[in-house]
């Protein structure tokens, strides 16, 4: 008699990313499958926020989860689960932004300006009949694209840090750096973006 | 306190990590200070705007697509596998227990020399043997054993502290005097090996 459905999948919703992952490194594939859906949102989201680009944050953020797999017996037991896996994302996002400058494909301040532009006189005098929620996904994208326009070791602090809400200590685990250095490399791209966003803040906070 | 040093607490301030001294200190410079206030205002109003974006949604299936690629791709090797972990110091433990046997192989070695390893004499002997030894009417002089042993005993007190059974006694060493000192039936004598005369053919000594 197959065992009852619940009594099966209840240990795995019950494990820790840790156990899990000790599991996944045995070759378990259910294990696999559980933490690709309690982390995919997170990652496609950084990858998405990084890259600016949200067609290819699906195909990053699987590539993510195949090296999750791939290198599952390099995983060290002890060692936090999320650290590992963004740890991953952060070189796939930092290699895709590389091969993107190379190929001279990424969205340029000039582009940007424009769009700040763009969004800040819709802000400033909306028309009528124009929906606030087209105002927001304006202004959403001016966001997105602005922080598309902070340089790669600065973009991948702030996103890690301002969006996802890592601890300064992890975000230097991932990235390789001291946290000291994570410090000083977030407060530099959060100006870089607030000197880059000031038309729109401007033109917003005008009544 | 000036409006640089101001700024440099803003990103602590965002984090809320100001202490309470700093925190007065801050509010106290901004109420003195326009240009700071705005800055902090649009300083965190960026970041308001940096998180408020919406989080990417997902497309289905990705775990399934990400196993099924995965399977495609073999495991990759444990970067540090255990078993080639341990053997770092047993291999360490081996060439240090092989120094170590060879050392006390050499040493038990000299000890140890007996029947098969040869006793090289270390000098040639005096000539004067030749003298002591070899009486004047006999034909073919030669130095007997015992006179040879005594004469090592007394040349060498290292020697004469070893036992007869470690002395090399399967092989004779001859040592042919000098042709220019001996003649035949009558030594030379000027020789300045023995002041006095050696009769004889030949002077052999053999230990």
């Amino acid at each position: 008699m197959p065992p009852d459905r619940d009594s099966v999948s209840a240990p795995i919703l019950s494990l820790s990313d840790e156990d899990l992952m000790g599991r996944v490194a045995e070759g378990d594939e259910r294990a696999f499958s559980e933490l690709v859906r309690r982390y995919q949102g997170r990652v496609v989201n950084l990858v998405s926020r990084v890259l600016n680009d949200r067609e290819c944050s699906d195909d990053l953020a699987q590539e993510v989860f195949v090296r999750v797999f791939v290198h599952r017996r390099n995983y060290r037991r002890g060692s936090k689960f999320s650290t590992w896996l963004f740890t991953i994302a952060a070189n796939l996002a930092k290699n895709e932004i590389r091969r993107r400058v190379r190929r001279r494909n990424w969205f340029s301040l000039d582009a940007l300006q424009e769009m700040v532009s763009d969004s800040a006189s819709q802000l400033a005098d909306p028309t009528e009949g124009q929906e606030v929620a087209l105002q927001r996904q304006q202004l959403q994208r001016a966001v997105g694209q602005a922080i598309a326009t902070v340089p790669e070791k600065y973009r991948l602090a702030l996103v890690l840090r301002d969006i996802e809400g890592f601890a300064y200590e992890e975000i230097g685990h991932m990235l390789g750096i001291p946290g000291g250095t994570v410090r000083s490399r977030i407060n530099r791209a959060r100006m870089m973006l607030k000197r880059r966003l000031r038309p729109l803040l401007r033109k917003e906070e005008t009544p | 306190m000036s409006c640089r040093q101001s700024r440099k607490l803003f990103g602590a301030s965002w984090d809320d990590e100001l202490t309470q001294a700093e925190r007065e200190w801050l509010e106290a410079h901004f109420a003195s200070c326009a240009s700071c206030r705005t800055e902090y205002e649009e300083w965190t109003r960026t970041l308001e705007m940096m998180e408020s974006l919406p989080r990417v949604e997902v497309a289905p299936g990705l775990a399934e697509r990400s196993l099924a690629k995965a399977r495609r791709q073999p495991a990759a090797a444990d970067r540090f596998p255990a078993h080639v972990v341990r053997w770092i110091p047993i291999t360490a433990t081996a060439a240090l227990l092989a120094t170590a046997g060879a050392m006390v192989a050499q040493w038990s070695g000299i000890v140890s020399l007996g029947s098969n390893t040869r006793v090289e004499t270390p000098v040639v002997r005096e000539p004067s043997l030749v003298t002591e030894a070899t009486p004047s009417d006999t034909p073919r002089p030669s130095v007997s054993r015992s006179a040879s042993e005594s004469t090592l005993s007394r040349a060498d007190g290292t020697l004469a502290a070893l036992p007869d059974s470690l002395l090399d006694q399967g092989e004779d060493v001859e040592f042919i005097l000098d042709a220019m000192t001996l003649h035949k039936g009558r030594a030379h004598p000027a020789s300045r090996l023995s002041p006095t005369p050696v009769r004889g053919e030949q002077a052999v000594i053999t230990f």
